[in-house]
């Protein structure tokens, strides 16, 4: 685990957005984050997909952050899912007890078919 | 005897726990529990922390009562025990009220010869007390009798208007509390339960081995309201500061062999008295590593330490024939690291599967709880050599020496960083460093950086510190992985420690709190002490065999 710079991009596929936060999550970045998914959800936008696969660390923060992303969707009855994470991501979600406030899958295509989205 | 602890001054690095048993009972504060569960390994200072509390409430308070009862192999006849107990209390707390230390300690004054005391204190309940229990008592009713003389101090702190704060010791013995002979009348302990229940009061309870203490209070009617308090042990530092003292002024020790030694005992403060004891006999007044190293020896085979072993031993295996099994069995685990079934021991120790089968179920109540002390396994290794091999007591220094002499000085690397934006990751960075030299597996090592960085974070953002530094220490060894975290400033909060339930904290607005819960997932022990001006946590975390790449 060596942390980079944080970032986020993202990118809209049919009515789901994908967010790919990369880095390290913490609070500045996860402001970053929730600003991203709050620009979608102004938009109309209900589901969010947030891939993690270039996320190198998530503290306490970003989790607390990620679970304010969760509560703006669950308010227009919208719905985020994770993909991607570690081992270590998922178990510290786990460890929390916060992992059935969350959907998980194990990549971004299925997330996206869970959410009845195909790319092509 | 309570009131026979050390000097207040010798007593080193407890003044938290103090503090916090001392609101307890104490109506003015806002007590965190009803009644505390303490516990710690055996000579962590349970007893000495109970006898510090009651001296100082004794001698410095007016208002809550002391009252400080030790079970006893010898008082465990229910009649016995309850007669005991009930006229310890009453013994308590006229002392208490007259400040008078020579009442606790006159057992053999019969209570009658009480009464014109306690006429001209006008505690006319107490009178009654005494006459109720004494007529439970002629009347042959044991359950009476025990039960009257457990709820005597609740009762007393209703009627005489006076908080008591009960501080039971060795309450492990309690569960063979019995009415004819052992056996023949299990959970009197719950018998504690109404008493407990009282908020005038609080009890606090200590015992070892704390698997066992912890197993009595798995039963629902005592763990109510009990808050559970680890009495960790000494940081290296305290440790040799509490050593030096023991030692004294006129007696010199090179610092670098008193750490090696201190690290040996585990921050253990019986172990430190014991030896500090047998290096001052010694009369030397320039002490070396090799001094230290043969008195080390010569105390866990045969000095006070191979003596206290010695007792916790012979009482928890008391059929003899089973005595040398068992000691070759806890050999055989103790060089493995690991345990066998039951046909391959027997097979490897020569040993039937019928007694093997006997030796293992002792083997599993006698739990010294001591897992990992360096000093119970040479404790161990030396009456092995001693009963087992028939080694002469020569043989058996030299053996001790040796292994002494090879454990290996763990590594130690320290460093500091600023509190600023993301230095945490400067310590996950170095932590994975020194993970990878001593070849821990990245999944492993990647878990112990969330529970540094979370712990660098909260240095940060709570201390509140000027000085705005974060003081890192990192200890391994072989067995394990020991992070030290220091940070200026404000006192660390115990609200921070508190568990708040995962849907409590998604209904509050600021959804945080989660570093302390993640910490103590992650480790074995996470450690928060204030040590002078600054706050310290502990991370450590055994290292498995599994853990560690091939």
């Amino acid at each position: 685990m060596n942390p980079s710079p944080f970032q986020v991009t993202s990118r809209l596929v049919k009515d789901v957005a994908v967010v790919y936060p990369q880095g390290y999550l913490n609070n500045l970045a996860g402001e970053g984050l929730v600003s991203e998914c709050s620009r979608y959800a102004r938009t109309g936008i209900k589901k969010v997909v947030v891939n993690f696969g270039k996320t190198d660390l998530i503290n306490s923060i970003g989790i607390s952050l990620l679970l304010h992303v969760m509560e703006e969707l669950q308010a227009v009855e919208g719905t985020l899912c994770f993909t991607d994470m570690s081992k270590v991501q998922v178990d510290i979600f786990e460890m929390l007890g916060l992992s059935k406030f969350f959907l998980f899958f194990p990549d971004e295509d299925r997330a996206l078919q869970f959410l009845n989205v195909r790319e092509r | 005897m309570p009131l026979h602890g050390i000097p207040a001054k010798e007593y080193l690095n407890r003044e938290d726990e103090l503090a916090y048993l001392r609101r307890l009972a104490d109506p003015g504060a806002d007590a965190l529990a009803l009644n505390v569960l303490l516990v710690g390994a055996r000579g962590a200072g349970k007893t000495e922390l109970l006898k510090q509390l009651y001296q100082r409430l004794f001698w410095e308070g007016q208002q809550v009562v002391p009252f400080y009862y030790s079970f006893k192999t010898a008082a465990l006849k229910s009649t016995t025990f309850a007669r005991d107990y009930f006229s310890r209390f009453i013994r308590q707390y006229l002392a208490f009220l007259r400040k008078e230390p020579l009442l606790i300690d006159a057992s053999g004054t019969p209570l009658h010869r009480l009464m014109p005391l306690i006429s001209s204190l006008g505690l006319n309940w107490m009178a009654e007390g005494i006459d109720n229990f004494q007529e439970n008592a002629g009347q042959g009713d044991i359950y009476g009798q025990v039960f009257s003389a457990i709820s005597a101090p609740a009762g007393a702190a209703q009627r005489g208007g006076r908080p008591i704060l009960v501080m039971l010791d060795d309450f492990t013995t309690a569960e063979e509390l019995h009415e004819a002979r052992r056996g023949d009348a299990s959970g009197l302990t719950s018998l504690f339960e109404e008493s407990m229940k009282s908020s005038l009061c609080p009890h606090i309870i200590t015992g070892s081995p704390a698997s066992r203490l912890e197993a009595i209070f798995s039963d629902p009617s005592l763990y109510k309201g009990t808050e559970r308090l680890r009495l960790p042990p000494l940081p290296e530092d305290i440790a040799h500061d509490l050593f030096v003292s023991l030692l004294g002024k006129e007696i010199a020790c090179d610092r670098g062999a008193a750490l090696g030694l201190m690290r040996r005992l585990r921050g253990n403060p019986l172990y430190i008295r014991n030896i500090a004891r047998s290096l001052r006999k010694t009369g030397k007044k320039a002490l070396t590593e090799r001094d230290l190293s043969e008195c080390y020896g010569a105390e866990v085979s045969e000095g006070d330490t191979a003596f206290y072993w010695s007792s916790v031993f012979n009482d928890c295996i008391r059929e003899k024939g089973l005595k040398r099994p068992v000691l070759r069995l806890l050999m055989h685990r103790l060089s493995r690291g690991e345990c066998d079934g039951t046909e391959r021991l027997s097979q490897v120790l020569g040993m039937r599967e019928g007694d093997m089968g006997k030796a293992l179920d002792v083997l599993d109540a006698f739990d010294p709880g001591q897992d990992g002390d360096p000093v119970f396994a040479d404790y161990l290794r030396s009456r092995y050599l001693r009963e087992v091999e028939e080694r002469s007591a020569r043989d058996i220094q030299a053996c001790l020496r040796e292994e002494y002499g090879a454990a290996p000085d763990p590594s130690v690397f320290e460093m500091v960083i600023p509190m600023g934006d993301q230095a945490e990751l400067v310590a996950a960075r170095a932590v994975d460093q020194i993970g990878k030299n001593i070849r821990l597996e990245p999944d492993f090592l990647n878990y112990i950086q969330m529970a540094l960085v979370e712990c660098c974070i909260n240095a940060t953002e709570h201390s509140g510190s000027y000085e705005k530094k974060i003081y890192l220490k990192f200890i391994t060894s072989p067995q394990r992985l020991e992070i030290v975290i220091e940070s200026s400033g404000r006192p660390f909060s115990p609200d921070l420690l508190q568990e708040v339930p995962v849907e409590q904290k998604l209904a509050a607005g600021r959804k945080r709190g989660w570093g302390f819960t993640l910490m103590r997932k992650i480790m074995d022990e996470v450690r928060v002490e204030r040590i002078h001006d600054r706050t310290r946590v502990t991370l450590i975390k055994n290292i498995n065999r599994s853990e560690v790449r091939k």
